[in-house]
C-alpha cells in the first residue's frame, strides 16, 4: 500500500474509532457528571463552529452572537408555554427570526471595517438584552420556566436520564460540523477565505461582499439559534442572563479563537480544553471564588491573542510542516 | 412634565456628559493614533476609581488628592499595556488585535471580582461635597468638581496636541506614521505614549467619577461601550468631536431616560451608535 | 461596435481633477497601452471601469452596455478584469486555491474550478508550484499568479496595471510573451506599464495620459516621436532644447 493510502487507511480507522467511542460514552460512563460535561463540550463546539463561519471563515468578528442564541431559545420556549407547539417546530420558526434579526442587523453594518463591526455586534447584542429584560410577555428579568412535560422525543424533554439529550446535541454537532466541513471544500468557503484574506481582490474576481458575507451570517445564526432551542429543553428554565449575555457571545468566540479560527477542528478542540476548565473551576472553586474560570479566560483570550493568534490548530499545522 | 425637572436632567445629563467626553477623548487618542480599539478602556476607568477608593478608605485620602496618584498610575498601566501587549500585535491580523484588548477586558474585570467582590463601593465624605442652587436646579458639588475637571482636562490635551512637539508628533504619527518616522519621529514612543496619555485620562476621569459614583468591577463595562459610542459618534480620531459627542449622548441617555422609560435608555444610546455608524462611518466631525 | 467604450469619463478628488473628459475605444483582439508619468491618472481611470471609483462625469460602455454605475464585482461578471498596482494575492490560499477563487467566477462546481485552474496555471507556467502559499512566492511569481487568477474569470477583457513594475529584463521579456498568448488566445488587453520597451512591442496602440487629460493615442512609433508626449515626460525645457 502507498504511504498516501496507509494514512488515509489510519483515518478511516481512527475516525471509525472515535464514531464508536462517542456512541458509546454514554453507556460507558453512566454517571450524570461525566455525561453533562460532553453535552455541553458539543454544545459549544457547536456554537463555536457556528461562529467561526462568520468570524473564522468570513472574516467578521461579532461579538453579539448570543442574540442569535437567545432568539432561538426564547422563540422556541414561548411557542411551547403559550400554544403548546413542539419545541421541535419552535425551533424551525426560532431559527427563522435569528435569520431575519441576522439579515437586520448584518446587512447595514457589513460595510463596517473590523473594529466597528465588533462594537456594532456588542451594541445590538446590548440591545436585544435591553429588551428582553424589560419585556413582562418574556418573563422579563424573571425568565420563562417551560413546563414539565412527559418524557419524549416529540417533547423534546426527557428527566429521567441525560442520555437522550447526549446523542441529539451529538447529532446537531455532527450536521454542523458536516455543513462547515462541506462550505469549506465548496465555492462559499473559497469566496469566504477570499473575502477575509484581501475584499478588494475579491470584489475584483466577480465576489459580491455584502451578499457573501450575509451567506456566512445567515448559515451561522441559524445554527447558532438551533443551540440555543437544545439549551433551552434541556435546562428547561432560560432568562436574558443565561442566554443573552455578553459573556456567552465572548465564549461563543473564544472557543473557536483558542482552538484556531478558520479550521473544522479548531472549536472542537477549543471546546475540549476550555469546557471542562470551565466546569472544573466552577465546581470545585464555587461560591468561594466565583469568576475565576473567567479570570483565566482572560488571560488566556490575552495569550493566545498575543502568541498564537492561529490557535492550537495553528500550533499543530506548525508542527506538522517542521515534521 | 415641569420645566423645572426637565432643566434639572438636562444639567445633570450635561454634568455626566462632560466625564463621558473626558473618557472617550482618552480612548479616541489610542484609537487615532493607533488604530486600535482599546476594549479594556473601561476597565482602566474601573482601576482609577478603585484605587482613589482604597486610597480613601485605607488612607483617608481625599479623591482630589487621590487624583495626581490616579494620573499617574493609569498612565503606567496604559504604558505597560502597551508594551506587554499592543506592542506584540501592531502587525498581527486585526482578530488578534481585537482579542487582546477584549481578553484584558476580561482579566481585569474578573480580577478584580476577585480581588474586592462584587459590592458595590461608595466614597461618602469628600472634601467638595453639598450641593448649589441655581434658579430652581440643584447642581451636586462633586459633578460640578468632575465636570470642571474633565473640561480643564481636555483643555490641557488639546493644548498638548495642537501646541507642543510631542503633541504634533503625536498628530504626524496618526496620520502617518511611516511619514512621521521618516521625520524623526519614533513612532514606537508615540504608540507608547499614546496609550500612557489615553489611559491617564481615563485615570482623571476615574478619580473624579469616584467622588458620586458607585464602584463595583463592571463599572467599566458601561462607561467603556458609551465610551465607543461616543468616539464613532463624534469621529474617530478627532478628539474635539469626542468632547462634543459626550455631552450629546450624557444629555441624551438622561432625556430618554426622562421621557420614556429609564431602562430602556441605553438602548437608545446603542441605536445612535448604529445610526450615525452606517448613515455617517466618519462621525460628526471625523475624518476618516 | 467597441468592446468598451469610455465617453468624457472624470473623475475628482476634492480639487483635484484626476481623470478629465477622457474618452477611448477599445476593440476587440487589441492590445492597448496607457501610459503616461505618475500621477496622470491611469489608475484610477481604471478604478472608474472597472468599478471600483464611481465616477464624476461621463460614461463607459462593456459589449454595448452601460456599465458606469456597475460595482466592481458587477464589472468583473460582465467579463472584465483587473489586476492591482501592488499585488493582492490571498496570502493564506495556496497558489492553485487563489486561482480557484477567479475561476468560481465562472461555474459553482470546485472540481470544475480546479481545472480551470489548472489549465490556467499551465498557461502561465506557475503549475508546479500549485501547493504553494501564495504569500511566499517572490514578487514576479505573485504578479503572474495575480494575471492567473484574473484570467481564470474568463474575460472577454484584461486591464493590467503595472504588470512588469520591478521585473528584471528576462522576467519581462517572459512577461511580454505570455502576454502575447493570452491575447492571441483572445482576451483583449488594455496594459499600464511604464517599463516603455515591453509596452513599445506589444501594443497596437498607445494612448498617452498627462494630468488627468488624453493627451495623444496613435501607434508605438508615432507615439515616440509625439511632441506633447515629449514634453509630458521629460519637460518643455528638454524638449526646446532638442
Amino acid at each position: 500500500m502507498t504511504k498516501e493510502r496507509q494514512l488515509l487507511a489510519l483515518k478511516v480507522v481512527a475516525g471509525v474509532i472515535l464514531a464508536i467511542a462517542l456512541l458509546a460514552f454514554p453507556f460507558i460512563f453512566k454517571k450524570p457528571f461525566p455525561q453533562r460535561m460532553m453535552i455541553l463540550i458539543f454544545m459549544y463546539a457547536l456554537l463555536g463552529e457556528a461562529w467561526n463561519i462568520l468570524g473564522g471563515y468570513g472574516g467578521q468578528v461579532s461579538l453579539g452572537h448570543a442574540v442569535f442564541f437567545g432568539l432561538g431559545a426564547y422563540t422556541s420556549s414561548f411557542m411551547l408555554i403559550r400554544w403548546g407547539i413542539t419545541p421541535w417546530l419552535g425551533m424551525v420558526v426560532g431559527i427563522l427570526i435569528a435569520v431575519a434579526v441576522s439579515i437586520i442587523i448584518g446587512y447595514p453594518c457589513f460595510r463596517l471595517a473590523g473594529h466597528y463591526f465588533a462594537i456594532a455586534t456588542i451594541a445590538a447584542g446590548e440591545i436585544v438584552g435591553i429588551v428582553f429584560l424589560n419585556w413582562k410577555l418574556m418573563g422579563g428579568a424573571i425568565g420563562l420556566f417551560l413546563p414539565l412535560l412527559n418524557e419524549s422525543l416529540l417533547n423534546f424533554e426527557f428527566h429521567s436520564t441525560k442520555v437522550p439529550y447526549y446523542y441529539i446535541i451529538l447529532a446537531m454537532l455532527v450536521v454542523t460540523v458536516f455543513i462547515a466541513y462541506r462550505i469549506e471544500r465548496s465555492r462559499l468557503g473559497f469566496y469566504f477565505r477570499a473575502i477575509k484574506n484581501d475584499p478588494a481582490a475579491a470584489r475584483s474576481l466577480g465576489i459580491d461582499l455584502t451578499k457573501y458575507k450575509l451567506i456566512a451570517m445567515i448559515i451561522s445564526a441559524a445554527l447558532t439559534a438551533m443551540a440555543g432551542t437544545f439549551y433551552a429543553q434541556y435546562v428547561l428554565f432560560i432568562d436574558p442572563f443565561t442566554v443573552l449575555p455578553l459573556m456567552l457571545s465572548i465564549q461563543m468566540c473564544l472557543i473557536p479563537v483558542l482552538g484556531g479560527t478558520g479550521t473544522i477542528a479548531g472549536p472542537i478542540i477549543g471546546s475540549c480544553i476550555l469546557i471542562p476548565m470551565a466546569e472544573y473551576t466552577r465546581v470545585y472553586l464555587a461560591g468561594k471564588v466565583s469568576g475565576l474560570h473567567l479570570f483565566l479566560y482572560g488571560l488566556l483570550i490575552i495569550v493566545f491573542a498575543v502568541f498564537q493568534p492561529a490557535g492550537l490548530m495553528g500550533l499543530i499545522q506548525r508542527y506538522r510542516r517542521r515534521g | 412634565m415641569q420645566p423645572e425637572m426637565l432643566i434639572q436632567t438636562l444639567v445633570s445629563g450635561l454634568l455626566m456628559g462632560f466625564i463621558f467626553s473626558l473618557i472617550a477623548v482618552g480612548l479616541n487618542l489610542i484609537f487615532g493614533v493607533m488604530d486600535i480599539v482599546n476594549f479594556a478602556h473601561g476597565d482602566f476607568l474601573m482601576l482609577s476609581m478603585y484605587t482613589a477608593f482604597w486610597l480613601y478608605t485605607l488612607w483617608g485620602v481625599d479623591p482630589l488628592f487621590s487624583l495626581p496618584i490616579c494620573i499617574v498610575l493609569l498612565f503606567v498601566i496604559g504604558w505597560v499595556t502597551y508594551q506587554l501587549i499592543i506592542k506584540r500585535v501592531l502587525k498581527a491580523p486585526m482578530l488578534a488585535q481585537i482579542f487582546s484588548t477584549f481578553g484584558l477586558m476580561v482579566f481585569l474585570r474578573h480580577a478584580a471580582l476577585l480581588a474586592w467582590s462584587s459590592d458595590y463601593r461608595a466614597i461618602k465624605e469628600t472634601l467638595l461635597s453639598g450641593r448649589i442652587g441655581i434658579g430652581g436646579v440643584f447642581i451636586p458639588i462633586p459633578q460640578l468638581v468632575a465636570s470642571v475637571g474633565a473640561i480643564i482636562t481636555f483643555g490641557l490635551i488639546y493644548w498638548f496636541m495642537q501646541r507642543t512637539e510631542t503633541g504634533m508628533a503625536l498628530m504626524a504619527t496618526a496620520e502617518d506614521a511611516e511619514a512621521a518616522s521618516l521625520m524623526g519621529v519614533n513612532s514606537d514612543r508615540m504608540y507608547a505614549l499614546a496609550w500612557g496619555l489615553g489611559a491617564a485620562c481615563v485615570g482623571v476621569a476615574g478619580a473624579l467619577l469616584s467622588t458620586f459614583y458607585y464602584i463595583f468591577p463592571e463599572v467599566g463595562y458601561l462607561f467603556g461601550l458609551l465610551a465607543y459610542i461616543i468616539v464613532a459618534l463624534g469621529g474617530f480620531g478627532s478628539i474635539t468631536g469626542a468632547f462634543i459627542a459626550g455631552i450629546i449622548i450624557g444629555v441624551v441617555e438622561v432625556l430618554f431616560g426622562f421621557l420614556v422609560a429609564p431602562a430602556f435608555k441605553y438602548v437608545f444610546v446603542y441605536l445612535i451608535y448604529l445610526i450615525v455608524v452606517i448613515a455617517r462611518p466618519q462621525g460628526l466631525l471625523g475624518a476618516r | 461596435m467597441a468592446l468598451l467604450e469610455v465617453n468624457n469619463l472624470t473623475k475628482r478628488f476634492g480639487g483635484l481633477v484626476a481623470n478629465d473628459s477622457v474618452s477611448a475605444e477599445i476593440n476587440e483582439g487589441e492590445i492597448v497601452g496607457l501610459i503616461g508619468p505618475n500621477g496622470a491618472g491611469k489608475t484610477t481611470l481604471f478604478n472608474c471601469i472597472s468599478g471600483f471609483y464611481s465616477s464624476d462625469g461621463g460614461s463607459v460602455a462593456f459589449e454595448g452596455k452601460d456599465i458606469t454605475r456597475f460595482s466592481a464585482d458587477q464589472v468583473c461578471r460582465k467579463g472584465m478584469a483587473r489586476t492591482f498596482q501592488i499585488v493582492k494575492i490571498f496570502k493564506d490560499m495556496t497558489v492553485l486555491e487563489n486561482v480557484m477563487v477567479g475561476a468560481f467566477c465562472r461555474t459553482t462546481s470546485p472540481e470544475r474550478a480546479q481545472q480551470e485552474a489548472l489549465k490556467t496555471l499551465e498557461l502561465v507556467g506557475l503549475v508546479e508550484k500549485k501547493d504553494v502559499p501564495g504569500g511566499s512566492l517572490t514578487i514576479a511569481g505573485k504578479k503572474r499568479l495575480e494575471l492567473a487568477r484574473a484570467l481564470a474569470t474568463q474575460p472577454r477583457l484584461l486591464m493590467l496595471d503595472e504588470t512588469m513594475a520591478g521585473l528584471n529584463p528576462m522576467e519581462t521579456r517572459e512577461a511580454v510573451e505570455l502576454l502575447r498568448k493570452i491575447n492571441a488566445q483572445g482576451v483583449t488587453l488594455i496594459v499600464v506599464e511604464h517599463v516603455m520597451e515591453a509596452i513599445m512591442t506589444i501594443s497596437d496602440r498607445i494612448m498617452v495620459l498627462d494630468y488627468g487629460k488624453k493627451i495623444a493615442e496613435d501607434v508605438p512609433e508615432k507615439i515616440a516621436q509625439n511632441e506633447e508626449v515629449i514634453k509630458a515626460y521629460l519637460g518643455e525645457r528638454y524638449y526646446a532644447r532638442s
